[in-house]
């Protein structure tokens, strides 16, 4: 027998079934990405008030999943990150 | 030719004029082989985020300059000899933006 589609229950929008606080909520699916609107910020190593909101308290790079960032200016933050920890800025 | 970008970090205890020779004697350097000055930056003195050979604050100089292959062979191999600049790097980058500062203070 083949499973349908059907079966699954749809999973009510209520705050309490999250498991985590990192999991997504389904209403902020659509967000789109900060980085790519028009006039966004310059993403640059010498920008160090940008790259510091996208790190977490321990200096990690904060993934993609929760902050929202395309793939591809996710790729350009992670390169400029590096290059400021190089030169000690971050 | 295209363009780079050149940050210097040198020790925190240099007296002025020991950083005012070591401003000079790169962009002289990069003039000398092929390359051109465009901008010079003195970032000042900054706290490091963590410790680059014993030193908690470094002194930062950062040069915009157009040049080749062999400037750029020249400026890393009498940077690596310089007891004086701890840490450097260069960026490469199609266009240069030379308007904005980011460390520019006032």
């Amino acid at each position: 027998m083949k499973r349908k589609g059907k079966k699954f229950n749809k999973k009510s929008p209520n705050s309490l079934t999250k498991l985590s606080l990192f999991q997504k909520s389904e209403s902020r699916f659509g967000s789109k990405c900060p980085l790519s609107v028009k006039n966004a910020p310059i993403i640059d190593y010498k920008n160090i008030s940008l790259l510091k909101k996208y790190l977490s308290e321990n200096h990690k790079i904060i993934s993609s999943k929760i902050t929202s960032i395309s793939s591809g200016k996710q790729k350009k933050l992670t390169r400029e990150i590096k290059k400021a920890k190089v030169l000690g800025l971050i | 030719m295209s363009f780079y970008e050149n940050t210097l970090i040198t020790k925190q205890d240099l007296p002025k004029s020991e950083i005012e020779n070591i401003k000079n004697k790169y962009s002289e350097l990069i003039n000398n082989n092929f390359g051109k000055v465009i901008k010079i930056e003195e970032w000042g003195l900054l706290n490091l985020a963590r410790k680059i050979k014993r030193y908690n604050k470094g002194f930062y100089i950062h040069y915009k300059f157009e040049g080749n292959k062999k400037t750029l062979e020249e400026v890393t191999k009498k940077i690596k000899l310089d007891n004086s600049v701890i840490r450097h790097l260069v960026v490469k980058y199609k266009n240069l933006d030379t308007e904005k500062e980011y460390f520019n203070k006032g």
